[in-house]
């Protein structure tokens, strides 16, 4: 960082009066003019706080994609499907049994075990052929699609949180002033958000110490680096690439529940969700998990914002977000050249 | 500049042998060069109006055109640039809207209402810049990401045109999109577009096999194989990647007029994530290989598209499986015939013709 | 911000051009290093050769020869130092930028269009250097690029196998074929990688023939292993070992030269 300051001084200035005017926006009584401009604060923080959330649903989807792709290099655009898979399973179980947090584990060894078939009927026989292998999960998602589709029928379905998650919970951000008792008004938000979001940075983190400070995690971390480099060190890797595969399409089926529970389940979800992880991943740099992270929640704040400020054009604001971001830094934000 | 060689699988060096097989006989006349399995397909083509129905002239024959011609495009960008882009359909329908919009169309709020011989133009241009700019960032990475990237700008499309009302008429599109009445003839009567999109279609056909062999094509498949021999050749490879994607534009461009006049209408339903996704099927289905893959591709498509709901229904299963039934001949194709329906019958007619006691190791040269 | 720089320099070198034009060297590297990671394969390297000039580039495996080559070319960009080419500063240019300013290399391990026929490779290189590179419009047979094609495939003794598939070809047809294409397009300066490797005596005579028989403007650098070859193809030598220069000299001085014996052909491989 002080590298960075050192070296693009401006930049650096600028960056920090931005993080600065934040701040600043997030925790202040917003004077008239402000509100003049962007309106009531209310919305600007609901809109800031709802895209950080969504970010964090982004996240669960798109770390696996990039996870399985940094290690093996395949495009799995079955992902949306995965996770629309975990979606229905989810309320399955949910409904089932009458647990919430059940759908959790459910969702996630389900949708890792068919994760597992995928790596091994697809995937290790068409080692090194990229495009077939991405002609393949193309295929396997419009099988899955109308499989779904027939099971499920194109209803909506919601995956209810229970109780004492569903109401909202007053938090400690101000939004304005009382005119008659001067007193200050708090956000409330629901509290069923939060608890994911701070599940999905946890998630985060257990990834990066899994990564960064475990055998397993270096392994890998080499097979990302140098794919030859890893078949050399033995038959061990397969083992490592199923045990990826599995992770990265358990996450999908676990953002599924998530998914299911602060939006809804239905068919096109898969699209929608697929296409999310693509950009999330283009902006933020292909294999990188720090850089999912950082993608996950560069679009979701541009979804929600987006919605809030300019609704008619919310969907094409990540795109133009997404080209931009290839024009200038085609490997990602993050990514390495 | 980093070049990764990626391993696209599916590409081979056919086109390159056919070359060589064609340039060793090029003593003969032209005619003589041509297959005779083509002069018979070409004079039941042409005769096809006599005893088909309008049904098949239209509906059959001329949407298969036209979506071979959009999936020739793909093919010349993925079988001779080794570039899968997802963003063909795309660039059909930005050239259909752009009829609408300059053109004539029953939304006259919006459409200008120029005539068609400013309009066609125009809408060319509009496909071929835009096929250029994502071409332009397509390239800039590598092999696999294409796919992604122009799948992405591809959705970006569809809900922009979704969502714009001032100028793309947002949900609804526009209908009414009639081709002109040139020579006094209704070009959208079964016999007639049968004939124009058939001109078209083995228009755009000759002129890719013909580019295929020409500098241009030829340095394309260059790059595609050995793109830092061609650096090394003093070739500016990626472009050549981007004036690829600007020729395909052009023929999906053309396409793209000739399918908003078929419908007589263009919505964002046009270019959505299904049929984006479908051009691809179509191209891998036919053969990524040769220009005619993907018109038998599109043939098979148009057919499993109009019929297989009766099918399905005789079988006692819901009309509505059509989609399980393309996706499963897709992955089908790709598990057992990467080159498609072309090269599973070249591989029966080698196998036919093998001789037991000599190893026949040249059957692609035949 | 990096759009700026290069803008800057290349404006500047429009001026050292001019400035340079006639006096200056063919190449001229100045402090050029290349890193791969934390491995330096080039430390420090300061070569010029004249217009015209021939030089053997010797040294064992490891030396760095081809990944100066690469950096020459523009295959890599060097991690510091400049590449002058006839004066013009070329360090930041790509690589086919600088093979149209008249620069030619061959591959140590061929690098060539198997599926294609041999005319039809020479062609390719042919239309890399001129403006038909983009023609839509197929080559007729009296073409001119076809033409000087054509030639050059007679230059390397390969017009019996004009439209043999390259993919058929023997080996040494194959290396042959390189040089062919090294030498389409009025070439000004050209970078032999190993070209001898693997060749049968005979054909190492014709290979020797082909270098010599050169025009003699047309200057070059070789990499051989080979000794014999190297030192009768050449007018200067120039010994690499761990990435950096070791010696430089007349072909006779480095035969001569103790402690290029003791390196060479004591720690050597062949």
């Amino acid at each position: 960082m002080r590298a960075y300051a050192t070296k693009h001084p401006v930049w650096s200035a600028i960056l920090f009066f931005a993080a600065a005017f934040l701040l600043w926006m997030i925790f202040a009584i917003w004077p008239a003019w402000l509100i003049d401009i962007l309106g009531r604060k209310k919305v600007f923080l609901s809109a800031l706080l709802n895209g950080i959330t969504l970010g964090g649903l982004y996240f669960l989807v798109a770390s696996g994609f990039t996870l399985i792709f940094g290690l093996m290099r395949n495009v799995n655009l079955a992902h949306g499907s995965l996770y629309l898979l975990g979606g229905y399973i989810g309320y399955i179980v949910a409904t089932a049994t009458g647990y919430w947090i059940l759908a959790f584990p459910a969702a996630f060894i389900v949708v890792a075990a068919f994760g597992i078939l995928l790596q091994f009927f697809v995937f290790r026989r068409m080692e090194g052929q990229d495009l077939r292998q991405t002609l393949v999960t193309i295929g396997i998602s419009i099988v899955m699609a109308d499989l779904m589709l027939w099971g499920f029928g194109g209803d909506f379905y919601n995956i209810t949180p229970p109780e004492w998650l569903s109401g909202p919970i007053q938090t400690f951000f101000v939004t304005g002033v009382k005119r008659s008792s001067g007193d200050l008004i708090f956000l409330k938000y629901p509290v069923v958000r939060l608890v994911i979001l701070v599940a999905a940075i946890l998630i985060g983190i257990g990834m990066w110490v899994l990564l960064n400070r475990t055998q397993v995690g270096m392994l890998i971390r080499a097979g990302v680096d140098d794919r030859d480099m890893l078949s050399a060190t033995g038959a061990r890797i397969q083992w490592v690439f199923v045990g990826v595969f599995a992770f990265g399409a358990g996450l999908a089926g676990l953002a599924g529940v998530v998914g299911g529970t602060f939006q809804s389940i239905a068919p096109g979800e898969d699209i929608r969700f697929l296409l999310a992880s693509l950009v999330v991943v283009i902006v933020g740099g292909m294999g990188s998990i720090t850089g999912a992270a950082l993608g996950a929640v560069i679009i979701g704040l541009a979804e929600q914002f987006g919605s809030v400020y300019f609704p008619t054009y919310a969907v094409v604001l990540t795109f133009v977000i997404m080209v931009v971001v290839l024009a200038f830094r085609p490997q990602g934000l993050l990514g390495r050249a | 500049m980093a070049v990764t060689e990626t391993n696209l699988g599916l590409s081979t060096q056919s086109d390159f042998s056919r070359r060589n097989a064609g340039e060793s006989s090029s003593t003969a006349p032209w005619h003589a060069q041509v297959p005779v399995g083509y002069w018979v397909v070409g004079f039941v083509l042409l005769l096809m109006p006599a005893f088909a129905s309008d049904f098949m002239l239209f509906q059959i024959f001329g949407w298969t055109f036209i979506l071979g011609m959009i999936a020739l495009s793909l093919m010349f960008l993925a079988g001779y640039g080794g570039m899968v882009s997802l963003v063909q359909m795309t660039l059909a329908a930005l050239a259909g809207y752009c009829m609408a919009i300059f053109g004539t169309s029953a939304i006259e709020t919006i459409s200008l209402g120029w005539p068609w011989w400013v309009a066609i133009p125009i809408a060319l241009i509009i496909a071929v810049i835009f096929g250029t700019i994502t071409g332009a960032l397509a390239v800039r990475t590598e092999g696999i990401y294409t796919i992604m990237i122009t799948l992405a700008i591809a959705s970006a499309f569809f809900y922009f045109t979704r969502q714009n009302y001032v100028i793309f008429n947002g949900f609804s599109g526009f209908n009414g999109v009639l081709p002109p009445n040139l020579f006094g003839i209704d070009w959208r009567g079964p016999k007639a577009f049968y004939y124009l999109t058939l001109f078209w279609a083995t228009l755009s056909f000759l002129v890719v096999v013909y580019v295929s062999r020409a500098p241009f094509g030829l340095a394309l498949q260059g790059v595609r194989d050995n793109p830092r021999r061609m650096a090394a050749l003093g070739f500016n490879v990626n472009a050549h990647r981007i004036a690829a994607y600007s020729f395909s534009a052009l023929i999906a461009g053309v396409a793209g007029i000739l399918l908003t006049w078929q419908s007589a209408q263009i919505s964002p339903g046009t270019a959505g994530t299904g049929p984006v996704i479908d051009i691809l099927v179509i191209a891998v289905i036919g053969g990524l290989n040769k220009p005619i893959g993907p018109f038998i591709g599109a043939f098979i498509y148009v057919l499993l598209k109009t019929f297989a709901i009766d099918v399905l229904i005789s079988l006692g299963l819901s009309g509505d499986r059509f989609q399980l039934l393309v996706g499963i001949s897709f992955l089908l194709i790709v598990f057992f015939s990467p080159d498609g329906v072309l090269g599973l019958w070249e591989r029966w007619r080698a196998s036919r013709n093998r001789d037991p006691l000599l190893d026949a190791g040249e059957d692609r040269l035949s | 911000m990096s759009v700026q720089e290069t803008g800057m320099e290349r404006s500047t070198s429009v001026a050292e051009r001019l400035s340079a034009t006639g006096t200056a060297n063919a190449l001229e590297l100045r402090g050029v290093s290349k890193y791969f990671g934390a491995l330096a394969a080039l430390k420090d390297i300061t070569i010029s050769v004249a217009p015209g000039e021939r030089r053997a580039v010797l040294g064992s495996n490891g030396a760095g020869k081809t990944t100066l080559f690469n950096c020459i070319t523009g295959d890599f960009l060097a991690s510091e130092g400049t590449v002058r080419f006839f004066g013009e500063d070329v360090t930041e240019f790509a690589a086919h930028e600088r093979i149209r300013r008249g620069l030619r290399r061959t591959y140590q391990i061929s690098l060539l269009f198997t599926g294609l026929t041999v005319i039809d490779n020479v062609y390719l290189a042919c239309c890399g250097v001129s403006r038909g590179r983009f023609s839509f419009i197929r080559a007729r047979r009296n073409d001119a690029l076809m033409a000087t094609a054509e030639d050059l495939v007679r230059v390397v003794h390969l017009e019996d196998s004009r439209d043999t598939l390259v993919a058929n070809l023997s080996y040494g047809q194959q290396r042959q074929l390189e040089i062919a294409m090294a030498l389409s397009g009025a070439p000004r300066f050209i970078l032999f990688d190993e070209p001898a490797a693997g060749l049968s005596p005979t054909e190492r005579s014709e290979l020797i023939e082909i270098l010599t028989g050169l025009p003699s403007h047309m200057g070059y650098i070789i990499i051989e292993h080979d000794m014999d070859v190297a030192l009768r193809v050449s007018e200067t030598v120039t010994m690499m070992h761990n990435g950096a220069i070791f010696k430089e000299g007349k072909p006779a001085e480095i035969e001569e030269d103790a402690e290029v014996q003791a390196l060479y052909l004591g720690g050597g491989h062949e």
